[in-house]
């Protein structure tokens, strides 16, 4: 599960995405910890966050956050995506502060991040790289296309959807906000980011002709 | 995942829902002059995302009752299914998320997993057969918590259930944790092995810091030809109790 890995991008719009989740060690520390994923889930709500959710319930434009607190449950995974730097370091801050001993991750530059970490003062623990794409690559879609679908890391957001969200803008059937809250509705974790989607999507529309099938 | 015929008014809005393109209009021999969307079932992996869209204005959506080896997709490929292996949702195991609680990954070691069918192309259990068998060649222990390796027949030789080869996942992960000394052979056999298979992976990198700070995996990556990307997953190390504690 390394769902939030592999986001495709560049330096540019990748400054503005950062998700992070919370999640217990089953046989560690995962009896009773939903207590203390309520807390995470309402330290996160405090901060500018683009999208949340835990996956069994939802993310934010497909449940709402009471239903989200009602459910957690111990092995609750809670995700937040963060679109600013200061935001997030100042989240981090208070989670440091509150040490509410669950694991958290987060996802972005390694640079940005290790940034927050730094002047937070936390030693960070381990960090994973994603070594890119391998294999039959022409079966890829083109890599305009990957910055969407990758930021479901589940695979939910399909490349096509992304597509057809351009076709209904240039259509104008739809609103660059509804477009990426249609695609943000697909990721059930809440780790696909709606703000940088809603700047890709301004982009892919500029930059394709795209025609109906 | 099927679709009603009878009920489908050939709409086509759960077409761009679909993850793997699986869903098409046809016509339906049995129901002369009707057009339908149908579902390609050698190409669905059972995500179910179609019918969590919610588009169908007509509900004509719905999840067959599926049977082994066919259950193989949905427990890879549907988030929403958790397996009763890991007791997590998903294609993995907690991995780095809570290493600072497990100490899961120590000095000295790397853990490597191989997501195979990702981003968005899906895998045949036969291509990431060929894979495994490549890494295991060089040695190594797979994961026992993740459920790829509980479809393993032969664990030592990356060798999988016969009866599942032919079945396709949107995703799968080859996890193993290895020594250092053997990070670039396993880096070497997964480059020859992906130049035989009929689909893509995304490859990760896990490793604790050495003592300056250095990760000293990243060099080992560069040697073998990857380049490593700007941006990745960082465990902040705020769990508890620490995992040397545990110990």
């Amino acid at each position: 599960m390394t769902h939030t890995l592999h986001r495709r991008g560049d330096f540019e719009s990748l400054r503005e995405d950062f998700p992070m989740l919370a999640m217990s060690a089953k046989g560690i520390n995962d009896i009773g910890s939903a207590k203390k994923m309520r807390k995470f889930f309402q330290i996160i709500l405090k901060y500018e966050i683009v999208n949340f959710g835990d996956m069994k319930t939802g993310n934010k434009f497909t449940t709402d956050i009471n239903s989200i607190m009602d459910s957690m449950k111990d092995s609750s995974i809670v995700h937040a995506v963060f679109k600013d730097k200061d935001e997030l370091k100042r989240c981090i801050e208070e989670l440091k502060k509150e040490d509410l001993g669950i694991s958290i991750v987060v996802s972005g530059l390694f640079d940005e991040v290790d940034e927050c970490c730094r002047e937070t003062g936390i030693k960070w623990n381990i960090t994973e790289y994603s070594l890119g794409i391998h294999g039959k690559l022409d079966r890829l879609p083109d890599e305009d296309f990957l910055e969407f679908s990758t930021m479901c890391g589940h695979g939910m957001v399909a490349a096509d959807l992304a597509k057809k969200m351009i076709l209904d803008l240039k259509k104008k059937r739809i609103s660059y906000r509804e477009a990426a809250e249609e695609l943000a509705k697909q990721c059930c974790c809440g780790i696909f980011n709606p703000y940088r989607a809603e700047k890709l999507l301004r982009k892919a529309c500029a930059h394709w002709c795209l025609f109906e099938s | 995942m099927r679709i009603d015929q009878e009920k489908c008014i050939a709409c086509r809005r759960c077409n761009y829902y679909c993850t793997m393109n699986a869903i098409h209009l046809e016509e339906i021999p049995h129901l002369p002059g009707k057009v339908s969307s149908v579902v390609d079932e050698e190409e669905c992996v059972e995500c179910g995302a179609c019918k969590r869209a919610d588009v169908c204005p007509v509900d004509a959506i719905y999840e067959q009752t599926t049977t082994w080896p066919r259950t193989v997709r949905s427990n890879f490929s549907n988030p929403l299914v958790e397996h009763k292996e890991t007791k997590i949702p998903g294609r993995g195991t907690e991995e780095m998320k809570t290493n600072d609680v497990t100490g899961r990954f120590k000095r000295g070691y790397a853990g490597i997993s191989v997501e195979m069918g990702r981003p968005g192309t899906g895998a045949r259990l036969s291509d990431l057969e060929k894979v495994a068998m490549a890494i295991a060649k060089v040695g190594v222990d797979f994961e026992s918590k993740n459920p790829l390796t509980g479809l393993m027949v032969d664990k030592k030789r990356g060798k999988l259930s016969e009866e599942v080869l032919q079945e396709k996942v949107l995703s799968a992960i080859i996890e193993f944790v290895t020594p250092l000394e053997k990070v670039r052979l396993v880096l070497k056999a997964i480059k020859e092995a992906s130049k035989k298979i009929e689909t893509v992976f995304s490859l990760d990198l896990v490793c604790l810091p050495d003592e300056e700070g250095h990760i000293p995996t990243l060099p080992m990556a560069k040697q073998e030809g990857f380049i490593y990307r700007i941006n990745g997953k960082t465990n902040l190390g705020l769990g508890r109790p620490k995992a040397l504690e545990v110990e």
